[in-house]
């Protein structure tokens, strides 16, 4: 077993002159009076991780869904490399490269391990009902195709999803592993940038160094951006480029982990203020 | 090196398929063989019975079940694999029923419109693309409203075609009296006009049906209907555009239910309003529902297995082997160890015939009626089960006495259930011999929804529906 | 304009009946998220109730005890038994598919409404019955205001329907009883959790809401006379419409919903044809749902992702 997770900042530098890949400015989200996210500025460059934490209603899984399309923003922008995609459908939002996990899971149960990803790569083909019926050449050259996709994204995961695991229906397998198969499905999209919501939520300690490893290994072998949401410390530290931290839809400040970290504000987000220092002021 | 539990537990299947003797390598080919095999087997079955077939009866029977198969098939896309509630889908067989009607006939000609009826190969084609489309139409409404609403809209939608075809421009469309004289299905130079002709017109189309199917079924189209069924926001977040797919699904169904539609109104030789009623949805969904939704081959069972009985209640012969049938394979299945079933059939038998006795000795006009039930079903039960001359109002109170019964046999507990179990049969059979058999038509639709009721209480998935897990 | 206003107390008075079906539509929807579809045929029981009151007390023509009490125990025993049915269905079909997929309580709905009509066809048959009202309710009677004529039936449906409609606000808002049902809408795990007792929750908003039904089925032999089996399947047909639109779930939602249905019923009927009346109910319906999906009063629920 090699030591915790890959070494912070190291792709990061390429960010800096390169249009970043996923540009937030100013965003807002509005239900009527509620503003689950206001003035969000954020942005992720190619093959960078960064994180996202904040105490529980923060917004930050709103963040994901606006990015994801499912809300429409009330008012800022959403731009990936460059274009603006606020607005617009989730499956044409994913299509251009952005794929996400969700933070209790919404696998396909009743199908098997193996059709959950290749249903993932519907956007990627184009075979119509009727050439699919008649088994024309286009639509069985790419169910080869989709299957080759599958099979390589679920090697990705090695020994955990194993091979006999495939033909599985997903409702069968343990939590840790549904966990992996919605990242793996989440792969299977060719993604640019991945959202992770809490990919580390209700795992044990060697899990968590399961997945903190994984995450470097997504950046690394699969050269992928990625955005994750986590509650978990060790992960975070383990993992971040750069740590952003929200409270009630604001971001209060961003940074590497050991400045967000010990930032007076964040301490305050999650344990509150200190009853002395609020009763001397 | 150790392996772990559950691969052991996954490796189970090929520890059974390396077993020896005759069953276990039934189950091999059983597993190797794949669907188009089988369908191939199916369809030689469904020859031979052509073959055997003898009377018209049977014949028209077999094609009604063919008919109701094809329409469970194209239920099955919207309901069964895409999960929409499509409670208007028997306006689309009223839909292809019509239009072939009003190629078929001279209503456009009455109409001043072309003149002649068209051939049935141009006209069946025409129909189909019109009801895809109007099928698209209605699957547009599932894009704003959702679930439950999408469910009242389309049962609306069903009865908005039945007023429509009633009042709307008589002329064409026939109005109450619906449209009669139509052609018969032609071309290529032949027509099919007896009803054994029809019953292999349908035969063949509806293999080649579920072999176009279950090609969908394992196509990127079928993935994505099913991904919307297990969870839609999931599969908009996985690139499917849920709401093409959802149109795609209904306007799919609406092209099947129109083509069960075309064959129904060319071998029926008319069409009428009250063909299209709720009472037919209703159905054509205990046909997916019983056989299995989500399944082809139960689509297709459901079809064949409810039609045939309701058949068989018609007959009165035939009725009593279904009732009887029915209470033995339900008792079979249920009822554990055999000592207690036999104890059970044996204790039923004899409360009856002791009963007989004492009532018969009593009033002898108590007794006096015969069974419904004809053949050697009637000769056999005529000791057992008391029913009087006038059996009318005694076959109500006991109709209302078995409902009461069956409602207290599933709230008893569990040991005086089987004890409540011999009564109860008594007196849905006495029910049964003295009033449901001589109104079969009523006692059809009230087991169709029984049928309803009891698969959704005791097997979900129906006969050939695998089970589901859901989260709620 | 007199007959503007003849077809207007009309509309009402259908729109009384569809408003106390639409109430139980809904009721039943918010506890259980449930579609009831054999609601309606809870409207048709109760009317049948009704029609042997009748029978039993002498028959339309020689009624043996004064009118008013007649109507009152016609209502009693209509709404009793129909809530007492409605309560057997809820605890035999409904209860056991608690956590089953929404799908399966719909299909047996749909099993227990095509039950229900052809139980009530095999025992008292097909052909329509008649309440035969104008032999022992004068139809003379009533208030005339100029050439309208408001009879004595409409009165009592009205004052009835006013009467049970308030009773229910009352109940739902100032009751413990009420604010279990509303707890149980909300949320009902969490509602057990706090110690309420859902199971009688859900069984008291069944009897009330078919209660209502089977009254409403019993004026709609008052009032129009002719029954049969398969009246419940058509005016739960207009109710579901006057729930949605009203917004299903909402209780002031499903009386205005039915009162709007029961009036433009009444002057489609009137002006354009009687003939078209349902299609036309089904483009209000289309409307409503396409300009407000959930309806006019109910409030779009937030899902959290």
């Amino acid at each position: 077993m090699t030591d915790a997770g890959p070494a912070p900042g190291g792709a990061a530098a390429g960010g800096a002159s390169a249009q970043p890949l996923l540009e937030l400015c100013g965003l807002g989200i509005h239900f009527g009076g509620l503003r689950a996210l206001s003035g969000l500025d954020l942005s992720v460059a190619d093959r960078e991780i960064v994180s996202i934490i904040g105490p529980n209603g923060a917004g930050k899984t709103t963040v994901f869904n606006a990015i994801t399309g499912v809300y429409r923003p009330s008012e800022g922008q959403i731009r990936l490399a460059g274009d603006s995609i606020g607005g617009q459908p989730p499956h044409r939002i994913t299509r251009r490269g952005i794929a996400r996990t969700f933070q209790s899971l919404r696998l396909f149960l009743n199908m098997t391990v193996r059709e959950n990803v290749i249903t993932a790569t519907y956007g990627a083909t184009k075979a119509t009902p009727v050439e699919s019926m008649l088994r024309l050449p286009r639509a069985r050259r790419e169910q080869r195709e989709v299957e080759a996709v599958a099979e390589e994204v679920l090697s990705f995961f090695g020994e955990r999803l194993a091979g006999y695991r495939w033909d599985q229906p997903a409702y069968s397998l343990s939590y840790a592993n549904r966990r992996r198969l919605e990242i793996a499905r989440a792969l299977a999209t060719r993604p640019r940038l991945l959202l992770l919501d809490e990919p580390a939520a209700g795992m044990n300690p060697n899990e968590t160094h399961e997945v903190t490893e994984l995450i470097g290994r997504l950046r690394e072998e699969l050269a992928l951006a990625i955005l994750v949401i986590e509650h978990d410390m060790h992960v975070v530290e383990g993992i971040s480029d750069r740590v952003v931290a929200l409270d009630h839809g604001v971001k209060i400040t961003e940074g590497a982990f050991h400045e967000v970290a010990n930032h007076p504000a964040v301490i305050e987000a999650y344990l509150g203020k200190d009853p002395e220092a609020l009763a001397e002021a | 090196m150790p392996i772990g539990v559950d691969e052991w537990v996954a490796q189970h299947g090929d520890r059974h398929d390396a077993g020896t003797g005759w069953r276990r390598a039934a189950a091999r080919l059983d597993r190797r063989v794949g669907w188009w095999p089988r369908l191939a087997l199916a369809l030689l079955v469904g020859l031979i019975f052509g073959q055997l077939a003898s009377n018209v009866n049977v014949e028209t029977v077999a094609v009604n079940s063919l008919i109701y198969a094809i329409l469970a098939l194209g239920l099955n896309i919207a309901v069964g694999w895409t999960g929409l509630l499509d409670l208007g889908y028997v306006a689309f067989f009223g839909f292809g029923a019509y239009g072939y009607a009003i190629f078929s006939s001279h209503a456009l000609g009455t109409g001043g419109v072309g003149g002649a009826p068209l051939p049935s190969i141009e006209s069946i084609p025409i129909v189909l693309v019109a009801a895809g489309t109007f099928g698209a139409a209605i699957g547009m409404m599932s894009l704003r409203v959702s679930g439950d609403y999408l469910a009242i809209v389309t049962l609306f939608v069903g009865q908005a075609f039945v007023e429509f075809v009633n009042n709307v421009d008589p002329g064409t469309l026939g109005g109450v009296n619906g449209l009669y004289g139509l052609n018969p299905i032609h071309g290529f130079g032949g027509q099919i006009i007896t009803p054994i002709g029809y019953y292999y017109f349908a035969l063949i189309v509806c293999a080649v049906l579920m072999g176009l199917l279950h090609m969908l079924d394992n196509s990127r189209t079928g993935r994505a209907w099913k991904a919307v069924r297990e969870d839609e926001l999931a599969a908009e977040a996985m690139t499917i555009p849920t709401g093409a797919v959802k149109v795609m699904a209904i306007s799919f169904g609406a092209v099947v239910g129109a083509l069960a539609g075309t064959i129904f109104a060319a071998q029926q030789d008319n069409v009428f309003p009250t063909n299209f009623t709720a009472n037919i949805l209703i159905l054509i969904y205990a046909c997916l529902v019983l056989g299995g939704a989500g399944s082809i081959a139960g689509a297709v069972l459901g079809g064949i297995v409810v039609t045939a009985g309701e058949q068989m209640v018609s007959s009165p012969t035939d009725a009593g082997y279904l009732f009887y049938g029915l209470i033995v394979l339900a008792l079979v299945l249920k009822v554990r160890p055999w000592r207690m079933l036999g104890a059970v059939i044996a204790a039923t038998i004899a409360l009856g015939v002791v009963l007989h006795a004492i009532v018969g000795a009593i009033s002898s006009s108590a007794v006096a009626g015969s069974p419904g039930s004809g053949g050697w079903i009637g000769s056999l039960v005529s000791h057992w089960v008391i029913v009087p001359s006038k059996a009318v109002g005694y076959g109500n109170v006991l109709y209302i006495l078995m409902i009461c019964m069956v409602f207290a046999l599933i709230h008893v507990r569990e040991r005086y259930r089987l004890a409540l179990l011999v009564p109860t049969i008594y007196v849905a059979a006495c029910c049964w011999e003295s009033r449901l058999i001589v109104n079969p038509s009523i006692t059809a639709q009230i087991l169709i929804g029984a049928i309803l009721i009891a698969t959704m209480a005791a097997r979900p998935q129906g006969l050939l529906g695998s089970m589901r897990v859901e989260v709620v | 304009m007199h007959e503007f206003i003849q077809t207007l107390i009309n509309g009402l008075t259908t729109g009384f009946l569809y408003a106390l079906i639409a109430l139980g539509y809904s009721m039943v929807y918010g506890v259980l998220k449930l579609l009831n579809f054999a609601h309606g045929d809870l409207y048709m029981v109760g009317a049948y109730i009704g029609y042997f009151v009748i029978q039993w007390f002498g028959g339309p023509q020689a009624v043996s005890i004064p009118v008013p009490l007649l109507v009152v125990i016609m209502f009693l025993l209509a709404g009793t038994g129909a809530g007492a049915l409605g309560v057997l269905i809820e605890r035999f079909a409904y209860r056991p598919l608690r956590t089953a997929p929404r799908i399966a309580p719909l299909i047996t709905a749909l099993g227990v409404s095509f039950i229900l009509e052809n139980s009530v066809l095999l025992l008292f048959g097909g052909f329509t019955r008649s309440y035969s009202t104008p032999s022992f309710i004068s139809f003379s009677t009533g208030i005339h205001i100029g050439s309208v004529d408001i009879d004595s039936v409409q009165i009592t449906i009205f004052v009835v329907s006013i009467v049970m409609m308030y009773g229910l606000m009352v109940l739902v808002h100032r009751t413990t009883l009420g604010k279990s049902m509303r707890a149980v809408a909300s949320d009902r795990e969490a509602a057990e959790m706090l110690g309420i007792d859902v199971n009688r929750t859900i069984a008291y908003t069944f009897f009330i809401g078919s209660a209502m039904a089977g009254v409403a089925g019993v004026m709609s032999g008052l009032a129009f006379n002719q029954i049969s089996n398969t009246i419940g399947f058509l005016a739960g047909l207009q109710a579901f419409t006057a729930a949605v639109v009203g917004g299903i779930g909402s209780i002031p939602g499903a009386m205005i919903g039915g009162l709007f249905i029961g009036i433009c019923e009444s002057f489609a009927s009137s002006y354009i044809s009687s003939e078209y009346t349902d299609l036309i109910v089904f483009g209000i319906l289309i409307v409503t749902l396409l300009i407000r999906p959930t309806g006019l009063f109910a409030r779009p629920a937030l899902q959290k992702v």
